[in-house]
């Protein structure tokens, strides 16, 4: 058997997965980043490797995407570094085909992307707030005291509705207050979140865009059963969420390290199982010369460097080449 | 006099002015962090980007010894036209002894025009000034030109860094000339050294045009909007801006000249808005149709966060796009200097354009322009 690594390396979660040539998903793994991307894909390289056992034969294409893909793509050797808005629309075309809308909500960021005839023809992300991510809604359960794996069955709990202002987090947080103070109950308030939460998304992100069923919600917030009802409220139309909605990042990766693979019969670059215990620092230098004081980053891999960048003249990223 | 001069893309022509009219110039630094910092520090919190990032280049200018500043104004809704007098203010609030020359359209005042040629022409006959200003004008129409033609090679260097290294050259050479001779000599050689990098083959179908439309200073000034110019070149994507220096001065003299592409370009818009509220805005949605129709895939625009005449084109992209089936991209900038999230939205419109363009051509049938106008000219007749 020859399997497809993705590698998904967000600022919530790290999601390590594992696709045979049938598109099945045979390993997965949704790791928390907690600010350290390279040990958790060690960590998540470490866990496929264990639990695959060496039931199939080799490695053929590996890919990163999220936030921190190129610093991860340089760690593992990755045959692809994709954007993870292409990387997502990837997946859900490959499980969906006939979808036209996704929506996707991670941990400081979140999309909406636009489908036809399974192509992107349209996108949008979060720009300025972060009133519609997941990480608003960590920090708010966290407040009520509610673990957030029960915030959700608990909003579907909710009687009433409470009307909880969703532009801003610091509108929100202080309206629930007040909705607290009157006497409204746990569950409501966090109903009333899930709303504001979807309202502010549809608002900032599908401005002027039509939005046309199948929906598809995935990301780590899909895990929310309050935040799918409210959707379904908010757009009266029913959302599917995707058997691993949690890693469609690292699946979409998966998808175009293996397009990218078959089309240009390359050998893959994968650095093997061992890259989880190669001496790998990355560092970061301020240059000095000029009043820019760029913070480039320097990556070394057993102690020859591999990769620059962040420098706006291009002085070090170009002092590599060749 | 010491003078200086805002910075905004390739600044080599307005030094030249000044220099052959005998001042000594103060050059403007290639805004950094430094600069930004600054401007930030000392404008007020709500003002666009552009205004703060040339307070930051006005203070670093009289810093090192500039006593006189000279700048554009403007007319119309957009603050803009107001921002030499506020950057004079600050100044002066600062304790710099400056004064700020604000050169509007010749046609508006006359008086006050010649009042402020008068003060800069320094003494000059008007002989050679007018030749002083025919010369630099050419200049800057020169190195225009050799800029738009590295924006679309850049995209297919062999070398990275082949086409930066040889602009700085051409700079250098273009720097260098005082007369006829020297002008066409540099061009010929400047021309040579674009020709002779080496650079990769494509198909013509396989080309990915992108043209670039915005707030003026975004656009022109890479140091404010992200490189996406080099961006976009590194990634294969030819880039086309539709300001250029050169341009500007066509359009605000285009009283000697006759009409000018900007005229041609708000004619293109009228299908899409009636009239214009400051700034390029509708000239900016004309630019987008005159992508299409050139055969462009996809145009990028910029924006200073806040800025209204491109908020005005920002909320009609969506209609824009659907009707003219072209892709456009909406940014905004401001002094946030990460580029990740930008960059994760460039990568992946290039995509989808990308695919659009390898994907089947479904047969779209276009409205064409006269059909617009005439409905227009109608309606304003009826009114």
């Amino acid at each position: 058997m020859k399997i497809y690594i993705g590698i998904d390396v967000g600022s919530v979660s790290t999601n390590v997965v594992a696709m045979n040539q049938n598109y099945n998903v045979i390993f997965k793994e949704y790791i928390r980043t907690n600010g350290q991307p390279l040990d958790s894909v060690k960590k998540g390289l470490k866990m496929l490797e264990k639990n695959l056992d060496h039931s199939f034969d080799s490695v053929v294409g590996v890919g990163t995407t999220g936030s921190g893909r190129q610093l991860a793509g340089i760690m593992v050797g990755a045959d692809i570094v994709k954007n993870e808005i292409t990387a997502h629309a990837s997946a859900t075309i490959q499980f969906h085909p006939d979808v036209r809308t996704i929506f996707e909500i991670g941990g400081q960021d979140s999309k909406i992307i636009i489908i036809k005839d399974k192509m992107v023809v349209d996108f949008s992300m979060n720009t300025v707030c972060a009133a519609g991510t997941g990480s608003f809604l960590d920090h708010q359960a966290e407040r009520l005291g509610v673990p957030i794996q029960e915030f959700g069955d608990l909003a579907l709990t909710a009687k009433k509705d409470v009307r909880i202002a969703g532009r801003c987090t610091v509108f929100a947080e202080s309206d629930m207050i007040a909705k607290q103070q009157y006497g409204f109950s746990k569950a409501e308030i966090i109903k009333g979140l899930c709303d504001a939460l979807v309202r502010n998304y549809i608002n900032n992100l599908g401005r002027g865009k039509n939005l046309e069923p199948p929906f598809i919600f995935q990301g780590g917030v899909a895990a929310n059963k309050g935040i799918k009802a409210a959707f379904e409220k908010e757009i009266g139309h029913e959302v599917i969420i995707p058997q691993h909605y949690n890693v469609m990042g690292a699946i979409g990766a998966a998808i175009l390290a293996r397009e990218y693979i078959e089309k240009t019969g390359q050998k893959t670059k994968f650095r093997g199982f061992g890259a989880a215990d190669f001496d790998f620092s990355p560092t970061s230098i301020e240059c000095g010369a000029c009043a820019n004081s760029c913070e480039v980053i320097k990556v070394d891999l057993n102690g020859k460097t591999v990769a620059m960048w962040g420098d706006k003249c291009g002085k070090w990223t170009n002092s590599l080449v060749g | 006099m010491k003078v200086s001069f805002p910075y905004m893309g390739c600044v080599t022509g307005y030094k030249k002015i000044l220099e052959m009219l005998g001042h000594e110039v103060i050059m403007p630094q290639k805004p950094t962090q430094k600069t930004i910092d600054l401007g930030v520090k000392y404008s007020p919190e709500f003002i666009c980007f552009p205004f703060k990032v040339m307070m930051g280049t006005y203070i670093e200018a009289v810093q090192r010894g500039a006593e006189v500043i000279i700048s554009s104004g403007g007319h119309g809704p957009c603050r803009a036209g107001l921002y030499g007098e506020v950057h004079e203010k600050i100044l002066k609030h600062m304790g710099y002894d400056v004064q700020v020359i604000i050169f509007d359209s010749i046609f508006r005042d006359f008086g006050t025009f010649y009042t402020h040629l008068k003060k800069v022409r320094n003494g000059a006959s008007l002989i050679k000034l007018i030749k002083d200003i025919r010369f630099a004008f050419q200049i800057i129409c020169r190195m225009d030109e050799i800029e738009k033609k590295i924006k679309i090679l850049r995209a297919y260097e062999l070398n990275r860094g082949d086409f930066n290294r040889a602009w700085v050259e051409i700079q250098k050479l273009y720097d260098k000339c005082w007369t006829q001779q020297d002008l066409e000599k540099a061009s010929k050689i400047a021309h040579q050294m674009i020709n002779d990098i080496p650079i990769r083959k494509v198909k013509d179908d396989e080309r990915i045009r992108v043209g670039i439309v915005g707030e003026i200073y975004v656009i022109m000034e890479s140091s404010v909007n992200m490189n996406i110019e080099q961006n976009l070149n590194n990634m294969g994507v030819e880039v086309e801006n539709v300001q250029y220096i050169s341009d500007w001065v066509k359009h605000n003299t285009r009283g000697f000249f006759g009409s000018s592409k900007a005229e041609q370009m708000i004619g293109k818009a009228r299908r899409f808005v009636k009239m214009n509220c400051g700034g390029h805005d509708m000239e900016n949605i004309g630019w987008m149709v005159d992508f299409k129709e050139r055969g462009f895939d996809a145009v990028i625009h910029l924006m200073p966060f806040g800025c209204l005449p491109e908020l005005i084109t920002q909320s009609a992209i969506p209609t824009i796009s659907k009707e003219l089936k072209l892709p456009i991209l909406s940014l905004s900038l401001d002094e946030q200097m990460g580029t990740a999230n930008n960059q994760t939205r460039i990568e992946a419109f290039i995509d989808l354009v990308r695919n659009l363009k390898s994907a089947p051509k479904t047969e779209v049938k276009e409205i064409e322009d006269e059909v617009w106008n005439a409905k227009l000219l109608k309606q304003e007749l009826a009114g």
